[in-house]
């Protein structure tokens, strides 16, 4: 068990390091002036100073190592550099936007996991059936559309056909509402980029969720509480679905990336007002140390995540538990 | 003996209904990229109508905000996406093989390091890593497969990788071994074959992910300037608000709606390929 967390550790941390450092090199690396990486293409119009001001906060004019030391000292205090396009501190930026993001991912995760588990566990409780057939197609179908275009045809029908929810951003601008009227003005704007991330992210679950539950309706024990009379639900829910979550928590922390990357997306689409979003608007105003940032922060989310996930998976599987003692 | 082995694999594919319609839908789509200049009633590039235009005789599909006519982008856009999509697949399949063969033939430490790697490179979240390689490299048709297939060959790699673990196992392949047989020629003669069938139904799987990538991509305008594909049809849809009008129905369905299609011709075949190819998921009644 110590083991096998301080491998994931070791790796974990191999990951950050790695694209740390990728993060480091790209403005450095690529041809063409790192200023205009470093502090967007608004170069071209400060003046001498203002340019010796920034090589000098980046330590351009330091050796290369002396730079990656900078570098990395200023991630881990929490200094991810200035948004010269948006006049800002980029981890205030952050920080602004990282509340609607885990809002948006936390809760299409969990309910895509819900919404998976119960449709995979139906599926193969009723393999070779129609209804079996039926999902299956329907699932396949979904896991092959574009997630935006999900979005924007679920606007067009329910925001600027029906009129029923609200096209764009997280709340009402200028609203002012509070307590009760606030929190469900909030729940109406997330209705869409939640249904739209469930859409694209619930395939998964129901694949693996009716792969394993096969895998376990075929197990002796299942045949054995069939043999004893043991009422269908009860082997249903008791048996075959516990046994069959295991490989979901599995895959419910390789989805953390993907559903992270669905939400840059999908953000995009809703103007949701998340990491993700602040990464399209940094690629199109080409605001490069923003772009890194929003990266950076992104790849820490699912490490973090996976790692949470891992501390978690040996309560699940004592097999993993036990296995260094 | 080779030849009979994948004339079974062709029986196979075309008596399974999900692979046939699948085979068909890459075939038809096949056709309508070749044949894009014969289809298409303008070029796609030519300003023809007026802006705007709705679906009328002319225009099928009507116009876009500069007066190209919709149905020909789309019917050139075929050639775009299908193009990366498999490029793309292609290239993360040959490295993916490259990386699954070594593991899986040398094992040991080669295999321990080679598989870390895979892990690394899955735990990265994918998308945000290509718009940022996307964003500093800048968009090209070249720059879009180089990064979509330098993120997707880890998957691939780990099933190839266990594949040559079974077949080292094989008798056949211990006997060549054993009598001394140059590496080279039991990697080409008693691998490789067994590799290649696995290796197709993980390229046609990949290549359905690639066209989604490539489809997000030019959604978020990180897309090839220069050619035209379903994502960057449905990017100008996006940024000119044709989805907050009418013309969502000409204008935003069908590029979507033959994304889909497209991904579903992908997927259909490699899964019942990989039925095919993996005889314990065959008919498991």
């Amino acid at each position: 068990m110590g083991k096998f967390i301080t491998g994931k550790l070791l790796q974990y941390f191999i990951v950050i390091f790695l694209m740390l450092t990728l993060n480091f090199l790209l403005p450095r690396l690529m041809p063409g002036n790192p200023l205009v990486f470093l502090a967007g293409e608004d170069v071209g119009f400060m003046s001498s100073a203002e340019k010796d001001a920034i090589l000098d906060k980046y330590g351009l004019n330091d050796s290369i190592l002396e730079q990656y030391g900078t570098y990395i000292k200023n991630i881990f205090t929490g200094d991810f550099g200035y948004s010269y396009q948006q006049k800002r501190p980029i981890s205030e930026l952050l920080m602004e936007r990282l509340p609607w993001t885990m809002l948006l991912t936390g809760l299409g995760l969990v309910l895509s996991t819900v919404i998976g588990v119960m449709f995979g566990a139906i599926s193969a409780w009723r393999r070779g059936t129609n209804t079996d057939a039926n999902l299956l197609t329907v699932f396949m179908f979904l896991s092959a559309m574009p997630s935006f275009w999900v979005g924007m045809i679920l606007v067009s029908i329910f925001s600027a056909q029906l009129g029923w929810l609200p096209v764009f951003g997280a709340e009402s601008a200028w609203s002012n509402y509070t307590g009760m009227d606030r929190f469900i003005d909030i729940g109406k704007h997330l209705i869409l980029p939640l249904a739209t991330l469930i859409l694209i992210s619930v395939t998964s679950t129901f694949m693996i969720m009716r792969y394993s539950m096969l895998n376990v309706l075929g197990e002796d024990y299942i045949m054995m509480a069939k043999a004893k009379g043991v009422k269908e639900k009860v082997i249903k829910y008791k048996h075959a679905m516990r046994n069959a979550l295991l490989p979901v928590a599995t895959v419910f922390m390789l989805s953390l990336g993907f559903t992270l990357g669905g939400a840059t997306v999908i953000e995009t689409v809703f103007a949701y007002p998340g990491v993700g979003r602040l990464m399209f608007e940094s690629v199109l105003s080409r605001d490069y140390p923003l772009i890194q940032a929003t990266f950076l922060i992104i790849t820490f989310s699912v490490v973090i995540a996976n790692f949470l996930a891992d501390l978690i998976y040996p309560l699940l599987d004592p097999k993993v538990g036990s296995r260094n003692g | 003996m080779v030849n009979s082995r994948w004339k079974k694999y062709w029986q196979v594919l075309t008596s399974n209904n999900i692979g046939l319609f699948g085979l068909i839908l890459l075939v038809i789509f096949l056709l309508i990229a070749i044949l894009a200049p014969i289809l298409a009633p303008f070029d796609p590039t030519d300003r023809v109508g007026a802006p705007f235009t709705k679906p009328n005789g002319q225009f099928l599909l009507g116009t876009n905000d500069v007066g190209q006519d919709i149905l020909s982008e789309l019917l050139y856009g075929t050639r775009i996406s299908l193009l990366i999509g498999v490029i793309a697949a292609f290239i993360s399949i040959l490295l993916g093989c490259l990386v699954g063969i070594v593991s899986g033939y040398y094992g040991g430490k080669v295999d321990a390091f080679l598989m870390r790697l895979v892990d690394l490179v899955l735990v990265i979240p994918f998308l945000p890593l290509m718009i940022l390689l996307a964003a500093f490299i800048g968009p090209s048709f070249w720059n879009i497969v180089l990064v979509i297939s330098l993120i997707s060959w880890a998957s691939p790699a780990r099933v190839i990788r266990s594949q040559v673990l079974t077949l080292k196992t094989k008798g056949y392949v211990e006997a060549a071994k054993s009598i001394g047989t140059n590496i080279k020629v039991i990697l080409a003669r008693h691998i490789l074959p067994g590799v290649i069938p696995i290796a197709l139904s993980q390229f046609v799987l990949a290549a359905s992910h690639s066209i989604l990538i490539e489809a997000s991509l030019s959604f978020l305008g990180l897309g090839d300037p220069f050619t035209k594909s379903w994502g960057t049809i449905l990017y100008y849809a996006q940024a000119r608000g044709a989805f907050l009008t009418d013309a969502w129905i000409w204008w935003v369905l069908p590029p979507g709606l033959l994304i889909t299609t497209l991904v579903i011709g992908f997927a259909f075949t490699g899964y019942s390929l990989e039925e095919i190819l993996n005889p314990r998921l065959r008919k498991e009644r």
